[in-house]
């Protein structure tokens, strides 16, 4: 009895001890975020009472700038870490909390736009990245988690994939630094082009959720377009991940065909262990709001709470970016890498100009 | 050891939580929040 009341003594001691190491870490991305908050706000007034011609940089992209400063010029103390780490989780609760700004209607009319587009920009995405890997002579895991990658949703594909076709360590990483400069470089040419081409906020949400890999990063290009596009991207983005549990059962099934990974024997369980759960919580929220349990100040809370959230994913976005580390990774998986992701680009660019003449989005 | 053993199966079950079930039960717990005036009228 004695030990046992110890033994909780020890436990809770030691998760009180782990809680408090992520502290430093999320008070530095808070500290970015809202000082991009401010940037944005003083840069403006700045301009404004000066009579300045100057384009209104966003929060966004004041946060994602600092951390990537910090994270290019210092070497981040490692007390930060675990906190920086977190931003993961701010990203999903982000993305949950975003629920309460789409009524059920929406959610269905968007999504099925983007499901219909997910499906064939996963179908091509995937024999893309194969191809090109087969004529860069890439080895044949690493091409299968680059196609994983960029067909569906980035880091955490990546690493839902790693395990399913018992992929080295060598090749994930290749596959994820290759996934996340090609996202910092989408942060800044993907507003561009849809502002050259005066694309509506809905489509190019949608081309930012189905064009940019990684769930923050497309997020994040989303937002620096505009609010409302950001949130169109979230939702095309999401549509995307749902599918990660079947490409990962694909690939299993082939790499365990061929005896070089586990055999899959319980589908179903596979599909739900690689479902993200997040998912649900963005449609119950959203099913939530859409029976008015919510008043609309509450929604208003709920979708501020959800920016907050955000705010401390763009910092993160920054932080963890470090070319330097990422030129290390070899050139070659980059190459393959850029060029599917600009074929790949300019594929749904072209679904969604097609979808909206098509639907009127 | 059977003290041990329990202790060890009570940490992972407490850390068989995904972060993704995490990210829903705090909205949630933010959501029930905002609905009982804990947050009210969060600014941005």
């Amino acid at each position: 009895m004695a030990s046992s009341i110890s033994l909780t003594h020890v436990e809770s001691g030691n998760r009180l001890l782990n809680a408090l190491r992520i502290v430093p870490g999320v008070l530095l991305l808070a500290g970015i975020g809202y000082a991009g908050k401010i940037l944005e706000h003083s840069v403006n007034a700045y301009a404004k009472a000066h009579h300045w011609t100057f384009p209104n940089i966003e929060y966004v992209l004041w946060a994602i700038l600092i951390g990537l400063v910090i994270s290019n010029t210092l070497a981040i103390p490692r007390v930060f870490q675990p906190g920086i780490a977190t931003y993961e989780f701010w990203l999903k609760l982000g993305i949950v909390l975003l629920g309460a700004r789409f009524v059920l209607a929406d959610v269905l009319k968007l999504g099925g736009v983007s499901l219909g587009l997910v499906v064939i920009e996963i179908t091509v995405s995937l024999a893309l990245m194969t191809l090109l890997g087969r004529l860069f002579k890439l080895k044949p895991k690493l091409t299968s988690l680059l196609a994983i990658g960029s067909a569906v949703c980035g880091v955490s594909a990546i690493i839902a994939a790693k395990g399913a076709i018992d992929a080295d360590d060598e090749d994930s990483s290749f596959a994820i630094a290759a996934i996340l400069a090609l996202g910092a470089l989408s942060l800044f040419t993907f507003p561009a082009i849809a502002h050259g081409l005066h694309m509506n906020d809905v489509s190019y949400g949608l081309w930012a959720g189905l064009g940019v890999d990684n769930t923050a990063e497309a997020t994040a290009a989303g937002a620096l377009y505009s609010d409302a596009a950001g949130k169109v991207a979230v939702l095309a983005k999401t549509t995307r991940n749902a599918m990660i549990g079947f490409v990962v059962l694909a690939y299993a099934i082939y790499w365990a065909g061929r005896g070089q990974a586990e055999a899959v024997t319980n589908e179903a369980a596979f599909l739900w262990k690689k479902f993200p759960k997040f998912i649900l919580g963005f449609l119950l929220i959203s099913l939530l709001v859409s029976f008015h349990a919510f008043s609309k100040e509450e929604v208003a809370s709920l979708g501020n709470l959800s920016k907050w959230a955000f705010l401390l994913t763009f910092a993160g976005v920054g932080l963890r970016t470090n070319f330097r580390d990422m030129s290390k990774q070899g050139l070659r998986p980059f190459i393959v890498g850029a060029l599917g992701e600009i074929l790949i680009a300019c594929l749904t660019l072209g679904l969604v100009v097609g979808a909206n003449r098509i639907w009127g989005l | 050891m059977s003290t041990e053993k329990s202790a060890s199966s009570a940490s992972s079950k407490s850390s068989s939580l995904s972060l993704d079930t995490w990210a829903v039960i705090v909205a949630l717990l933010l959501a029930l929040a905002v609905k009982f005036d804990i947050f009210r009228n969060v600014p941005w």
